[in-house]
């Protein structure tokens, strides 16, 4: 088949001068028309570029040096603006970052029928705005007359995505550039926006360059895919046998390295059950009180949080996993005491951590540390590496000079940063180094029980691996406990012994990690684990757990099962009654009716 | 919904605003030395009858009693007489204490309601003066950031920042007025007059819009939606003109808001140089002449407009930008 998008010999690199960096170089491929190719590779190594270079969308200081791209056989970068301005009605793009994407003072609907009415003059008004009502429909956004009005901020990010497929396909085109497009969406709506590209390309004949950094996720949507590393396509081959025997060595080791699922042994070796309790939830709840935009005063309760019971004990890996708004950064916040819950307990070591004070608290704020989300916004930039690590110990009353650099420079050590590090500045850091001062900085302490809110999430698979064995290293030296906050549940597979699933502030399931993923008792991690992208055969087949849509709002959470309006299997009873966290077994618990209804209330009781 | 709830919640406090104003400038006058009524009556008046004067007119009850009086007039749509000013034209204020009777001064609402037009022509003609002014030399400036239209406006601004408004009033006037003959410049008989002080004015006010706009502007061409929209195949000047201005203009509205404060506080020295009939020229006057019931009738009206202009640009703006929430 003839090429329909053709990619020659293309290299760019920073700038104009001979010694600029380069970054893409010399690379060559085609797609064929109604293809879908993907290409992957580790953070960085020009994927983006790749993409913007494809569509003639370079920027300073993005410079291309040589090479060039032609559709359907002509050159679009010999191309005048116009005649590449129309183009954009058959060459189409859609980016990471949803948020940003369109103003944010118009309504999305107008300004979707604002682009195709500039690339394709002759539609009329009222045909464009049947056609985006029509598209918007068919990535199911849900009342989509009425959405067709709303703005980009009240749109969530996987709508936002969906509005921006809707925005690349509008026009009908021949080629679709899709970017990491599921890198900021959760799982399960990540798997419908790869259902619906799928589908919709099919569906309009539309070939499509898919690319993302996880291979996994590659792996779902593509026949073909290209391994792009440093800058140049290392290798290529049909999807099924590129999984199956890479040749490239890059290739190999990020087979090798993504995480598996159902094959082989559980890499998380069991626990003895009875182990010391060092934080006990009960029935904790947080309900926040936000003010009604439209009414005359009011409040809305936000029920973040619902009644949330469970035990972490000495030596846990405890993962808190569920989609973006399910209330996981608040439990952390509940957790680490940066607010109190408006009702139950929270128990440390015995003691309600609500009622601690003065020494008691600062006792208790070095016993749990933080290491957060963001790696590059929290660190200060204009301070050493070594001070700020010394800072959090100030804090707490060290002062001698001697003490506090020993002190430092061991922990330092211990999380793999050079000791030279030490007089330097953070911001020639690497993300992983960067992270690794995160933990350092939550480490020097000595705390009992350390909280990763999404810490692993901004690095790739590689720098994950070494920080995840260096947790785990840090955890048989020092007896640690965990507690991770994440949605990747590849990553939970891989270290977490224990795991609770949440949804609309509750936990769904509570269960040890071979459990959950071998014989979930709830529908929405069934869900969870059909929508995860893997190499592997899924234990869950996505046709017959996978979700449509997202969760409803937790400002109006609807009664009976909180989780009826999604769940494949919903029953006339799930409308009424609500479903509590049932006994399994002595060690695992699920909030679903399918769950044997047989036990007394003072069974259910606390888990 | 939201407007009407908008409209009910913003009026509500400019009713609160416009009478903490009022109570306070009420306040000060009373308390500020020189008493009014010899003033009125002339020096040569007999203390008695001027004790006399004061008793009827209520200036010796309470502070709290004469305001609540006051505001129940104001209410009324009457904003009291004016000490000093007769009815029929010019100020008086002489020594014959009298052959001025009470009957025959100024109602201090026709007063203002003869200057504030004359001011409000001023104030829409300065506007578009410097908006004009302003956006072409700013949105210049931030389309093409640290290239010469970016300098240009930073030369601009900084030169008309540190011209004093009564010197450029007087130079303008020497020159354009006396020497050219190209415009009229004191006092007022037609359109005319109200373009040099306008000139002044938007000077005056051009350093503060420009810059807002040199910034508003070059920090929208950075945002992702106009580098997302090239690749989306929209044109760059349809980019500019209905996504790039469109979101600048809501920290200029915001400005305008704020400058409108400042804007009369030029308007007072402007109108006093060029001796235009305007409520600035009525405010020196008034305070010149210690005519409480003038200056306290003229704190109402322009917090009055203050607190409409307000509610008019929060308004615009969140009809903009619908995130704003005011
Ligand atoms: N506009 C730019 N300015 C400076 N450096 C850039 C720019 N775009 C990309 N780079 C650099 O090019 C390399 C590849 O980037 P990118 O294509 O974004 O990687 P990926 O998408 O694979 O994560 C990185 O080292 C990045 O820092
Ligand atoms: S209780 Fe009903 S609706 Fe809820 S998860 Fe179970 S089956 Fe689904
Ligand atoms: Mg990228």
């Amino acid at each position: 088949m003839a090429a329909l998008l053709e990619l020659r010999n293309m290299t760019v690199a920073l700038g104009r001068s001979e010694t600029a960096k380069v970054i893409l170089d010399d690379v060559s491929f085609s797609l064929a028309p109604k293809e879908i190719v993907g290409v992957v590779g580790a953070s960085a190594s020009g994927k983006t570029v790749l993409s913007r270079a494809a569509v003639n969308w370079l920027e300073p200081p993005l410079t291309r040096r040589s090479g060039t791209v032609l559709f359907e056989g002509r050159d679009i970068y010999a191309m005048k603006e116009a005649d590449m301005r129309a183009l954009r009605q058959r060459v189409s793009y859609v980016g990471a970052n949803p948020m940003g994407a369109l103003d944010p003072t118009l309504p999305v609907g107008a300004q979707i029928v604002e682009k195709m009415r500039a690339v394709m003059p002759d539609v009329s008004r009222r045909q464009a705005e049947d056609r985006v009502i029509a598209l918007l429909d068919a990535v199911r956004i849900p009342s989509a007359r009425n959405r067709f009005h709303d703005y980009p901020s009240q749109f969530s990010g996987g709508m936002m995505q969906r509005a921006l497929i809707v925005d690349a396909l509008v026009t009908n085109p021949a080629v679709l550039v899709a970017d990491n497009v599921t890198q900021p969406l959760d799982v399960t709506v990540a798997a419908q926006v790869i259902r619906l590209i799928k589908e919709l390309t099919d569906q309009f004949d539309t070939a499509v360059l898919f690319i993302s950094s996880s291979l996994p996720m590659v792996r779902e949507a593509s026949s073909r895919t290209l391994v792009i590393d440093r800058g140049r396509i290392v290798e290529e081959q049909a999807t099924e046998a590129l999984v199956a025997s890479p040749i490239h060595p890059y290739t190999r080791e990020l087979v090798a390295q993504t995480p598996q699922i159902w094959r082989g042994a559980g890499a998380v070796p069991a626990l003895p059950a009875e182990r010391e309790v060092v934080l006990s939830l009960r029935d904790a709840s947080q309900t926040y009180r936000v003010k009604k935009r439209n009414g005359i005063g009011g409040v809305n309760l936000v029920r973040a949080v619902r009644n949330v019971t469970f035990d972490v004990r000495r030596g846990d890996s405890f993962a808190i996993v569920g989609e973006s708004g399910c209330g996981k950064s608040t439990l952390m916040r509940l957790l680490s005491r940066l607010e109190l819950p408006s009702a139950g307990q929270i128990l440390c070591e015995g003691k309600d951590i609500a009622t601690l004070r003065g020494r008691d608290l600062l006792a208790f704020r070095a016993r749990l540390q933080l290491v957060l989300q963001d790696p590059f916004g929290s660190l200060p930039p204009r301070t050493s590496i070594g001070r700020m690590l010394e800072e959090p110990l100030r804090t707490h009353g060290w002062r001698d000079k001697e003490k506090l650099r020993a002190r430092v420079l061991k922990v330092m050590l211990e999380v793999g940063l050079a000791a030279e590090l030490y007089n330097e500045l953070p911001l020639g850091l690497s993300a992983g180094q960067r992270q690794r001062v995160n933990v350092a900085r939550a480490l020097v302490l000595e705390p009992t029980i350390l909280i990763m809110d999404e810490t692993l999430s901004a690095l790739d698979q590689a720098e994950q691996f070494k920080l995840l064995d260096l947790f785990q290293a840090l955890q048989k030296e020092y007896n640690l406990t965990y507690i991770f906050i994440s949605h990747d549940l590849a990553m939970v597979r891989k270290v977490c012994n224990r795991v609770a699933v949440m949804y609309l502030g509750e936990v769904f399931e509570l269960a040890d990690n071979q459990r959950l993923f071998f014989d979930p008792g709830h529908p929405y991690t069934m869900a969870l684990l059909s929508a995860m992208p893997t190499l592997e055969e899924k234990r869950y087949k996505p046709e017959d757990c996978l979700l449509e849509g997202e969760p409803p709002s937790p400002l109006s959470i609807p009664a009976g099962c909180s989780f009826k309006s999604r769940c494949p299997r919903a029953m006339e009873i799930c409308n009424g009654e609500q479903p509590f966290l049932t006994v399994r077994d002595e060690q695992d618990f699920a909030a679903c009716h399918l769950v044997a209804r047989t036990m007394s209330p003072a069974e259910r009781a606390s888990p | 919904m939201f407007t009407l709830n908008f409209l009910i919640r913003r009026l509500t406090q400019g009713v609160v605003i416009i009478g903490l104003v009022s109570l306070l400038i009420f306040t000060l006058l009373r308390v500020v030395p020189g008493d009014p009524v010899r003033l009125m009556a002339g020096g040569m008046a007999p203390e008695a009858l001027i004790e006399k004067i004061a008793k009827d007119m209520g200036l010796r009850d309470p502070i709290i009693v004469q305001f609540g009086r006051y505001m129940g007039s104001v209410l009324q749509g009457d904003l009291g007489q004016s000490f000093v000013r007769p009815a029929n034209g010019a100020a008086t204020g002489g020594a014959n204490f009298n052959d001025t009777t009470r009957g025959e001064r100024a109602k201090v609402l026709t007063l203002i309601l003869e200057a504030l037009p004359m001011t409000l022509q001023l104030a829409a003609v300065t506007l578009a003066i410097a908006l004009l002014f302003s956006a072409v030399v700013g949105i210049a400036g931030g389309l093409n950031p640290s290239g010469w239209p970016d300098k240009l406006a930073f030369y601009i601004s900084s030169v008309f920042i540190s011209l004093p408004n009564f010197w450029l009033g007087i130079v303008l006037t020497l020159l354009l007025s006396v020497k050219l003959g190209w415009l009229p410049a004191i006092g007022y008989h037609g359109f005319a007059y109200t373009i040099l002080p306008a000139v002044v004015l938007a000077v005056e006010m051009s350093p503060v819009l420009i810059r807002t706009l040199v910034g508003a502007v070059s920090s929208q061409m950075t945002e992702p939606y106009v580098s997302v929209g090239r690749v989306r195949g929209l044109g760059r000047t349809r980019i500019i003109a209905n996504h790039v201005m469109r979101n600048a203009s809501v920290p200029l509205l915001n400005l305008l808001g704020i400058q409108f404060s400042s804007l009369l506080g030029g308007v007072i020295i402007v109108e006093y140089i060029f001796d235009y009939p305007g409520l600035g020229l009525l405010t020196i006057n008034a305070v010149l002449q210690r005519d409480f019931p003038l200056i306290q009738g003229i704190a109402i009206v322009t917090s009055a407009i203050f607190v409409v202009i307000n509610i008019i640009v929060d308004l615009v703006a969140t009809t903009i930008d619908p995130r704003l929430d005011y």
